[in-house]
């Protein structure tokens, strides 16, 4: 047991972590707690429009999944019919994302039933945008890397050395500065989570009105409550108010899960790694991996349980 | 006490005490999935997505408070 931990490789690992620290004692490298900043900040700006750190991120993680796809899908022959069988077996890359597809089409079908075409393409949709975003504040120098900018009025700034920050206050006189980093992860952004969530309630509402035409709406408004008398019908008005109020604290929920959940494990990485730095971020570093799949799988989830939910005729349960 | 102190205390609290609620509502949702998958392996994975499912609208209350939480500090 013992002799399987002093391997070369484990050696290096830990000679390295220790020249880390030496080497940054030496430098005198301190830099300042990071500023938490519960809004994106603009990095660039294209005509008036001002693209945040966010944003750009959001693009980028884009561009991975556009890749990816192009990768996974690229050596699919054109010609279905005349295709050899040969040719139709994925390998490496695209047989994982065959795989994962196949896993949750399959999860997707055993809630949703027969609607699962219609749903699946926007909630897988959702989960990979969600779960890449998520994995992209994770690695190193996203929202570390940036511009040194003069904070807002109010808020002090330090002193920066070269282009590195350090911990001292400014000088007085001089306008200290504060980072702003060029990535972020978009999930720490709640304008992301907000659109998402906008999505997710809208498709609901749209395949509660595809799947039971005007009567979905019966479930806001329902008169049929006055046929037993007038107090049953006041009572099933007000629980079509409670199913409005429901169906908009959801793009609260959704929205600030997702916002916080990523959030909150981004401040714990940053202040673990100015507790003890190197070493006490890692175990965290897994947890928070773990966090970021099972929100998207949550997310995903969700929409895909709600959904199916607008397709069910309202009370259809008590009346079998 | 100044304003703000008074503030963080707020957020403090908020956050805190509307995590006991469904924390202690998590633990018993997770436990008694584990009792129901005891009993009955096969439908272990059916239990899991439903229990993942109860603990994530247990969790929306203390997201609910984190909503304070924040709110409190920062705006």
């Amino acid at each position: 047991m013992l002799k399987k931990l002093f391997t070369v490789r484990n050696l290096v690992i830990l000679l390295l972590v220790v020249a880390l620290f030496v080497v940054s004692g030496l430098l005198g490298l301190k830099v300042p707690p990071p500023e938490v900043s519960l809004a994106a900040e603009p990095v660039l700006h294209i005509g008036g429009f001002a693209v945040t750190n966010a944003l750009l991120t959001a693009w980028i993680v884009m561009i991975i999944l556009v890749v990816a796809a192009l990768i996974t899908t690229r050596h699919y022959p054109k010609d279905l019919d005349n295709a050899k069988n040969s040719d139709l077996v994925p390998s490496g890359f695209s047989n994982f994302v065959e795989w994962m597809v196949e896993g949750f089409y399959g999860f997707s079908e055993s809630v949703a039933g027969k609607w699962v075409t219609k749903f699946f393409p926007i909630i897988m949709t959702i989960f990979l945008f969600i779960v890449v975003s998520n994995w992209i504040g994770l690695i190193p120098g996203v929202g570390t890397i940036g511009l040194l900018e003069h904070p807002a009025s109010g808020a002090e700034g330090f002193a920066a050395k070269g282009a590195i920050l350090t911990a001292q206050p400014a000088a007085s006189g001089a306008e200290g500065f504060i980072l702003v980093p060029f990535l972020r992860a978009p999930s720490t952004d709640l304008n992301f989570t907000v659109a998402l969530a906008l999505v997710a309630v809208f498709m609901a509402q749209y395949f509660g009105v595809a799947a039971q035409k005007l009567g979905y709406f019966k479930k806001f408004l329902d008169l049929s409550g006055f046929k037993q008398g007038a107090f049953m019908g006041v009572i099933q008005l007000f629980v079509g108010v409670l199913e409005l109020i429901s169906e908009l604290a959801r793009i609260i929920s959704y929205s600030f899960r997702l916002f916080g959940n990523i959030f909150a494990g981004e401040v714990l990485l940053a202040v673990l790694a100015f507790l003890i730095p190197y070493v006490v971020s890692l175990p965290f570093l897994g947890l928070e991996l773990f966090v970021g799949f099972i929100q998207a799988f949550v997310f995903m989830m969700l929409a895909l349980v709600f959904f199916t939910l607008s397709t069910i005729r309202h009370g259809e349960e008590e009346h079998h | 006490m100044d304003v703000e102190g008074l503030k963080a205390i707020g957020a403090a609290l908020a956050i805190g005490l509307g995590a006991i609620g469904p924390g202690i509502g998590i633990g018993i949702i997770g436990g008694k999935a584990m009792e129901a998958m005891g009993r009955n392996p096969e439908a272990a994975g059916n239990i899991r997505t439903n229990m993942i499912l109860a603990i994530v609208f247990a969790e929306s209350v203390a997201i609910y408070a984190l909503v304070i939480a924040l709110l409190l500090k920062f705006v």
